[in-house]
């Protein structure tokens, strides 16, 4: 007697399917195993919240103080300080380059006396948690490519992006909700940079390793109701045939594929019986929505996905994408920045705070973060109340908490004018490698050959940074 | 895991004897020792490379393995001495060890890499089954017994149009038992308009067309006019070799035509930037690159973009030449900031009706010089050209006074390396005929299309090999480098390559010939020893069975359900889409079509590089970011979801289950023409009878819950007719859903 699914598993320990043995068996199972035991060692967290801050929130009205630039208010940025030559189009026509401190006061928080803006009361509390990394540098001055390079490991379109390599590498945790979740909102201030199916892609990798994306709108997951008239009975009676009736096919063409495919149709009944679990907030009590704000009953904002994020990492998700849009602060830096914060703040502290009471904290990951940074001369006209900031590559902040990174910190130093690192620099690459570090992967041997060759997120770059951990 | 396939399969079905220095040897010193000893000169290690004979001497002494260097390097267990170095993890295996030894103690003779050889073959009588059946026997087997009538007409509808067969087809191929049925059959497929348009789905993905600029804002293009010369092309069966030169240099021909003209579109598909703050040197240097990729990929087989920023790992492609085929596509009037909707500079208009013109119509044009928008309108002024309209479509155009091209260091445009203007050349590892081509675009595809290219037939009908089998002779088809795989059955890529060439490149006739062989015609069932001796199927003892792409799948279901709308050409249709597609992400809306547009052939689905059709993608269709030539066939729960609940397959179930419920008979005989409708054969007594009743079942829930009926009779935009009694109808749809999801619908067998 053939089982089809013993043969299976068989046929793709031999090399078959898609050429990705053990692994393409994975998926077979519902849980997936991922490459463990080749690639995974000493892992420190078990999951990524990344809360992605999309546009490029400015560092030198958050986290990258710099007392000594009030009293330059106005005057020229040197070219010795800022060239010319990788200012952006939207600025670089300008007639004058003034330096615009920030409006906002700084002030240390917590014991590790972490600089922070009045912006982020919240987050401010939580600074022992944080590990702030001032030092941050990409490579891209454009919107597209900075943050496919965040990402992605790259700025060229169809690689991979770090939730595909991670459910590669690792597999998944849960056998009825996919391992990787992307969620998206945008800030009441309502600019907002796009975003692209390509930033949770798989890039090169099958496609069942792509970020699913939550939906803010109509159904959560694509698809995921039945269609309004059918009930779930009729689903389980029809599923039960097409089961007898592609296990027929089956046993005449012993084709393995559809032992998979039927384990596919179950796998997606059983999704649809877990979804409606994971967005009925109402087991919530109320102390949640002290922590999250209010905002987090409201399908689609920032505050609805971090607690949509705790609710998928408590169910087994392995890797949690946000993306909160409108950090690109051109002009109106003042208003708008106070608008963004005001709709992140609270609820990124609550998630931290709500992952530590429960103890989740140690083997979470969050990342907090844009693409890249903000020039520290003004975009069109500087007055004591308003100014705008363009793009800037040279350097940003970013903080982790959780999951093996060292709480606490403050990582890096700029110089004068928050516009190049002075000390202990992070290039992109160097991230990506600490945070597959910290999931207990060596960013070396976390690899896919495609074209030719073996490709890793951090392509040929990137060193694990070993003071960012614990 | 790649490399051990090869060897269990050569290994344990393959004959032993004299090791192969390209089969065997090249591709272990390729995978592990070229990134340090090979063609690149920067990365080189101790002066040493081991992809020419001359230099690898130096360690190795042939006939002697254990006199020989190399092997006490590899074997070394000293971290220090041991070769690749510990820290690469490219340690060499003891059977890869073994058979260095081996092919040293041969004497270690070295080969030109096979696919840089150009093509031959013997001048004997030979056809495709001659190969395989060869190559099968040599491990003692044979081919599988023809596929059944019905299989066989599903598989080849599917394959050459994109739809399946109707019963009524069914029907009349199986009983013609005339000897030249089959025959018949493929001539009529092969000139259904149905035809080009199958066809032209998958050269849309290699040449990365979309209706979108593809970067941030991914701004709105009009380029469809080259989708439908696309089409045209391939129904009228242009010949391969004018199919690459109007591509490439169209515009470039004496007595060019608009048609020719158009079909230079191909080098404008690629991505445009229309950042506001973007640096048009930077992103005119991108598309440049995305030509002479996408020409490597495509026509070369050879991934040419890794010598963008040093000389190729791997194969003999340096640095300086890719900038040499840079120059070939560096000499256009283009701005590298795009002009934030439209077409970007050079396009020409295009006549109403286009492709359907008349010979007076089919006259070139020229492209208006760059003119610019007002300043003012984006801050800092950025500055754009005005774009083209709708009826407008982008174009290859030369400039008077030739863009200087240089290296450009580590790839960056604003790093060219001065000391050498370059000139537009091929590589020289490439050029195996002696001919002198002009330093041109036009130049360009003479040296492509010459007989005695090595790569360009080849490439081509591994391409289209891959599309009736489901993997290439070679499988990887984007790489025929030291670091692609050997071709499986290297003699019969040749004799194609050749028979291709010597048949004037006529792509039709290339089809009919695979598709008559007795290989294709075979059945595709398989038992569990063949699928242990060969899970990949390389050896062709059975057919593949194929899950059908992610645009047959949506065709399939609107053909089965009567909803399918044929209408070719024109601007793109925008199908159901889940609310807020673009919205939630983007600044944009999608506004759904009505009527006819909601049922068009997926290939002329509006086309979002950013936010592709979600239901395409799940079934693995290309993003048409970069040029895709590969598309893989994953199996998810999205894909479960998509077909039971999206409102398109929702609706065509609907209008199978009224096409079923109008048929005669009892509900099983009923379902059984439903059955085979999708599957084109007629399903088991025991089949029939459990879905009727399912029927029954689904009938008496509806009867009541009427509210129910009618709330899933709602879905889509179709009414139904009021004369079908809605609980039958509802309960049916259900049914229909059924078949509709079998795994046999969605595969040709």
């Amino acid at each position: 007697m053939n089982d089809p699914f013993n043969l299976t598993r068989r046929y793709f320990l031999q090399g078959g399917g898609a050429g990705l043995g053990s692994l393409a068996l994975g998926s077979l199972l519902g849980s997936e195993h991922g490459l463990h035991s080749s690639v995974v060692s000493k892992p420190k967290a078990k999951r990524i919240i990344y809360l992605f801050q999309s546009g490029g929130p400015s560092q030198l009205d958050l986290f990258d103080h710099k007392p000594g630039l009030k009293k330059r208010f106005g005057e020229e940025v040197p070219t010795s300080i800022y060239p010319d030559e990788r200012k952006t189009k939207m600025s670089a026509a300008q007639s004058s380059f003034a330096t615009a401190p920030s409006i906002f006061n700084f002030t240390r928080h917590g014991e590790s006396g972490a600089w922070m803006s009045e912006l982020l009361p919240h987050t401010a509390k939580m600074a022992d948690e944080l590990c702030i990394m001032r030092s941050l540098h990409t490579e891209a001055i454009n919107h597209d490519p900075a943050i496919t390079f965040l990402q992605t490991g790259s700025q060229i379109a169809g690689r991979p992006s770090m939730g595909a390599w991670m459910h590669y590498g690792l597999g998944s945790n849960n056998s009825d909700l996919p391992a990787f979740v992307a969620m998206s909102s945008r800030g009441k201030a309502k600019t907002g940079q796009p975003l692209y199916d390509r930033l949770w892609g798989a890039g090169f990798l099958p496609a069942k390793y792509q970020g699913i994306k939550f939906r803010n709108q109509g159904d959560p997951v694509l698809d995921i109701y039945d269609p309004p008239g059918v009930s779930r009975e009729m689903r389980r009676r029809m599923l039960d045939s097409l089961k007898k009736l592609n296990h027929d096919r089956f046993s005449i063409t012993q084709d393995p594929k559809i032992a998979a495919r039927i384990s596919q149709y179950e796998l997606a009944y059983r999704m649809q019986t877990s979804v409606p679990g994971l967005l009925d907030f109402a087991n919530e009590p109320k102390d949640t929505f002290d922590l999250y704000g209010e905002e987090a009953k409201k399908t689609g904002t920032y505050a609805y996905n971090c607690l949509m994020a705790r609710r998928l990492a408590e169910r087994g998700v392995r890797y949690i994408q946000l993306f909160h849009q409108g950090w690109d602060q051109h002009n109106n830096l003042p208003g708008q920045m106070r608008s963004q914060a005001r709709d992140t703040d609270q609820a990124t502290a609550g998630l931290l705070r709500d992952l530590k009471q429960r103890g989740m904290l140690d083997d979470t990951l969050v990342i907090w973060g844009g693409e890249f940074g903000r020039t520290v001369y003004s975009q069109g006209k500087l007055t004591e109340k308003n100014y705008g900031r363009d793009h800037h590559p040279g350097c940003f902040t970013m903080w982790m908490a959780g999951g093996g990174a060292k709480p606490g910190i403050t990582y890096g130093q700029t110089d004068d004018y928050s516009t190049s690192v002075v000390k202990d620099p992070v290039h992109v690459n160097d991230l990506h490698a600490t945070i597959l570090k910290l999931m207990g992967i060596d960013h070396k041997r976390l690899t896919h050959f495609h074209q030719g060759r073996e490709f890793r997120l951090t392509d040929v770059g990137g060193n694990p940074i070993s003071d960012l951990m614990a | 895991m790649r490399i051990i396939s090869i060897v269990l399969l050569f290994g344990t079905l393959g004959a032993a004897g004299k090791l192969s220095f390209n089969r065997d040897i090249r591709p272990i010193l390729s995978n592990k020792c070229f990134a340090c000893h090979g063609p690149d000169s920067k990365t080189r290690e101790a002066k040493l490379r081991l992809d020419q004979r001359g230099s690898a001497l130096k360690v190795i002494e042939p006939g002697a393995p254990d006199k020989s260097e190399l092997i006490a390097r590899i074997a070394h267990v000293d971290d220090e001495e041991m070769m690749p170095p510990p820290e690469t993890n490219k340690s060499l295996s003891p059977e890869e060890i073994l058979s260095l030894r081996k092919w040293i103690e041969e004497g270690a003779q070295f080969e030109p890499h096979w696919a840089f050889i150009p093509a031959t073959r013997k001048n004997e009588p030979r056809n495709i089954d001659y190969f395989i059946i060869r190559r099968l026997r040599d491990s003692n087997l044979t081919l599988s017994s023809p596929a059944s009538k019905e299989t066989l007409i599903r598989r080849v509808s599917l394959d050459l149009t994109g739809i399946p067969a109707s019963p009524e087809e069914v029907s009349a191929f199986v009983n013609d038992s005339s000897p030249d049925a089959y025959e018949k059959l493929i001539d009529r497929l092969l000139a259904s308009p149905r035809y080009g348009e199958h066809m032209a789905a998958f050269w849309m993905e290699a040449s990365r067309y979309a209706d979108t600029d593809g970067y941030q804002n991914d701004r709105y293009r009009y380029q469809w006019a080259w989708r439908d010369w696309l089409i045209r092309a391939l129904n009228q069966n242009l010949p391969y070799d004018k199919f690459i030169t109007h591509q490439l240099a169209g515009d470039m021909l004496p007595d060019t035509t608009l048609h020719q003209q158009i079909a230079t579109g191909f080098c404008r598909n690629h991505r445009i930037n229309s950042e506001a703050g973007s640096i048009p040197e930077e992103w005119q240097a991108e598309y440049v690159a995305d030509r002479v990729d996408t020409l490597g990929t495509v026509f070369l087989g050879l991934t040419v973009s890794c010598a963008r920023c040093h000389d190729h790992k791997f194969d003999p492609i340096s640095q300086k030449e890719y900038y040499q085929l840079f120059a070939y596509f560096n000499n256009i009037p283009e701005f590298g900031t795009g002009p934030n909707n439209g077409n970007s500079p050079p396009y020409i208009p295009v006549p109403k009706d286009y492709p359907n013109i008349d010979e007076a119509t089919n006259k070139a044009q020229t492209p208006e010089p760059i003119t610019w928008q007002k300043k003012g309108q984006y801050s800092g002024g950025v500055r754009r050209p005005v774009p083209g309209k709708e009826n407008t479509v982008m174009v290859m155009h030369e400039q008077s006074i030739p863009r200087e091209t240089y290296l450009l260091n580590r790839g960056l445009y604003n790093d060219p390396d001065k000391s050498e203007k370059l000139q537009p050349s091929t590589p020289s590892s490439l050029n195996t005929s002696e001919e002198k081509f002009e330093k041109n675009r036009l130049g360009l595809a003479q040296w492509l299309i010459h007989p005695k290219h090595p790569l360009t037939s080849r490439v081509a009908v591994n391409r289209y090999w891959q599309h009736f089998f489901g993997a290439g002779l070679v499988r990887t088809p984007e790489n025929f480098g030291a670091q692609g795989e050997a071709p499986t059955h290297p003699e019969l890529l040749d004799w194609l390559a050749v028979e291709f060439i010597e048949n004037g490149w006529d792509v039709k006739a290339l089809h009919k010939l695979i598709v008559m062989s007795m290989t294709y015609q075979q059945s595709s069932l398989t038992t569990s020893q063949l699928l242990a001796l060969d899970p990949e199927n390389r050896l062709l003892a059975r057919a593949p069975r194929l899950r059908l792409t992610a645009f047959a799948i949506r065709d399939q279901a609107l053909f089965a359900s009567n909803l399918l709308v044929e209408k070719q050409y024109g601007p793109p249709a925008k199908p159901y889409m889940p609310p807020k597609i673009w919205s939630a992400i983007s600044n944009n809306k999608y506004k759904r079509d009505i009527g006819d547009n909601l049922y068009r052939r997926s290939l002329y689905t509006y086309w979002r590089r950013t936010i592709p059709p979600p239901t395409m993608m799940t079934f693995n269709a290309g993003d048409r970011e970069v040029c895709t030539i590969q598309q893989s066939r994953t199996n998810t729960p999205l894909q479960a979801l998509t077909l039971m609940n999206n409102v398109a397959f929702v609706e065509a179930s609907r209008f199978l289950a009224e096409r079923i419920l109008r048929t005669k008979g009892s509900p099983s005989e009923k379902i059984a023409i439903g059955y085979r409708i999708l599957s084109g054969r007629t399903p088991s007594k025991e089949t029939t009878e459990r879905l009727a009743q399912d029927y029954k079942a689904y009938q008496s829930d509806f009867k009541n819950t009427p509210d129910k009926a009618a709330e899933l009779l709602k879905i889509g935009d179709k009414a139904y007719n009021q004369d079908l009694n809605p609980t039958d109808l509802a309960a049916m749809t259900i049914v229909a859903t059924t078949i509709l999801n079998l795994d046999e619908s969605l595969t040709r067998e």
